[in-house]
């Protein structure tokens, strides 16, 4: 995995963190692996927020239809990387 | 070229910030909807729950049975409930029962038979234009006098104006007698159900008189007319909802992951539910439907692309205040930040 995957897992968890007000968890301890919706309970404004706030940092343009993609933190920093090094 | 704002930007704008702030407290609602009985006090023209085949469920009346249900709701993450179908007022015992475990929530009613009090959940009273018009759709004589009547002075009430292409013009009857009375309308518009081929359809000259008439009244009532701008011009559009913004329910939505693809189900009265048919008014053509309740979760499920400049984001903010204004009980709509007219951004 590139380091610049593993540097966004981090900054994600903490955008994820401070959106949602998530306590008990910090971006080093956030586990890239669970599933947001099932085990962090979000809902599909949360993850719009979400998305609003990734825009910002990353540049980026992430599709409505592409939101069922990005149920773990692992998953939303690939696709960031993949929007990212295709220009989109 | 036009501007690319950040979200960040958006925001800075202090109105704009307090409207988020204030709207977003309320993204835990997570809707289903639920039909009480089969049995309706009154037969009106184009009632999408005498189409379909949900008419011929068996009724649950068992209070226990319909509390059972709703703490298995709850359990799995439904916060608001929408009691519908017939006309819920015929059972306020399985109403009662489902107000005791979910606390949020509305009733959608004719307004005929008075709820008791203690369902404290917002009723919408169902109006489709002056009394002689109700009597000639609804076949029921003094509609509104009666709904007046019996929700006077009840904070839980809001009356919902169905616009059709042959009632057009009363809506400033309508809300005039409203307001000398201290009640609360929003709009709401015909939207035939499947097979429909009467004269409630609506057609472009109608929508665009339609879109007229909600001008001037949210101008004129806007102490009464619980509206926006923005949603005059999201449900007048030639295109229904489904065409402007993807209807998210489940009968046109195949995903499960996320959203009311995932959550959300529509129970008929044997307390069953179908993916295929599950959305908030089932049975009714989704090419047509401009429905006021199936916009409140499709125009405020899309978000993001509301959020590409100030002006587009305080006209969606509007829809959501307005949207929690009519469904949630004590919740008071601010002062609509955008008068400027912004055209829905439709599917890319």
């Amino acid at each position: 995995m590139s380091n610049d995957i593993l540097q966004n897992i981090t900054r994600i968890a903490e955008i994820i963190i401070n959106t949602l007000k998530l306590e008990d968890v910090t971006p080093q301890t956030f586990d890239a692996d669970l599933d947001l919706v099932d085990e962090v309970g979000i809902d599909s404004m949360d993850l719009a927020t979400i998305a609003l706030v990734l825009r910002d940092e990353y540049g980026i343009r992430i599709d409505e239809d592409d939101y069922p993609k990005l149920t773990t933190v692992r998953r939303i920093a690939e696709y960031i990387h993949t929007k990212l090094t295709s220009g989109k | 070229m036009a501007t690319e704002y950040k979200f960040s930007e958006i925001i800075a704008n202090p109105a704009i910030k307090e409207r988020w702030d204030k709207v977003r407290r309320y993204f835990f609602l997570r809707e289903s909807t639920y039909d009480m009985t089969n049995r309706c006090n009154i037969r009106c023209e184009g009632c999408y729950y005498f189409t379909g085949e949900k008419q011929g469920a068996a009724e649950t009346k068992s209070p226990e049975a319909w509390k059972r249900l709703l703490e298995e709701e709850k359990a799995r993450g439904i916060t608001f409930v929408v009691l519908a179908g017939a006309e819920p007022s015929l059972v306020p015992e399985l109403c009662a029962a489902c107000h005791e475990v979910i606390p949020l929530g509305a009733i959608a009613s004719n307004g005929l038979k008075p709820l008791p009090r203690e369902i404290e959940y917002r009723i919408h009273l169902s109006v489709w234009g002056n009394d002689r018009t109700s009597l000639a759709i609804r076949k029921a004589p003094d509609m509104l006098v009666r709904q007046v009547e019996n929700y006077q002075g009840d904070p839980r009430a809001i009356f919902v104006y169905t616009f059709t292409p042959v009632n057009i013009e009363e809506a400033r009857e309508v809300t005039e007698l409203l307001a000398r009375q201290g009640l609360q309308i929003t709009f709401n518009m015909f939207s035939a159900p499947v097979g429909y081929g009467g004269p409630l359809r609506h057609t472009a000259a109608t929508l665009a008189r339609t879109a007229q008439v909600m001008t001037e009244l949210l101008a004129e009532y806007p102490e009464t007319v619980v509206f926006s701008p923005y949603n005059i011009l999201a449900h007048t559009r030639p295109q229904g909802l489904h065409a402007l913004f993807s209807c998210s329910y489940p009968r046109m939505n195949q995903s499960t992951d996320i959203g009311l693809g995932r959550s959300f189900r529509q129970y008929r009265t044997d307390l069953r539910w179908d993916r295929d048919a599950a959305c908030c008014v089932p049975d009714t053509d989704c090419d047509d439907c401009r429905h006021y309740a199936a916009g409140s979760a499709v125009v405020t499920a899309r978000m993001y692309r509301h959020a590409t400049d100030p002006t587009t984001f305080s006209a969606w903010l509007d829809y959501v205040d307005t949207y929690l204004a009519v469904w949630v009980k004590g919740y008071k709509k601010g002062t609509n930040l955008c008068a400027t007219p912004v055209i829905p951004s439709s599917n890319q």
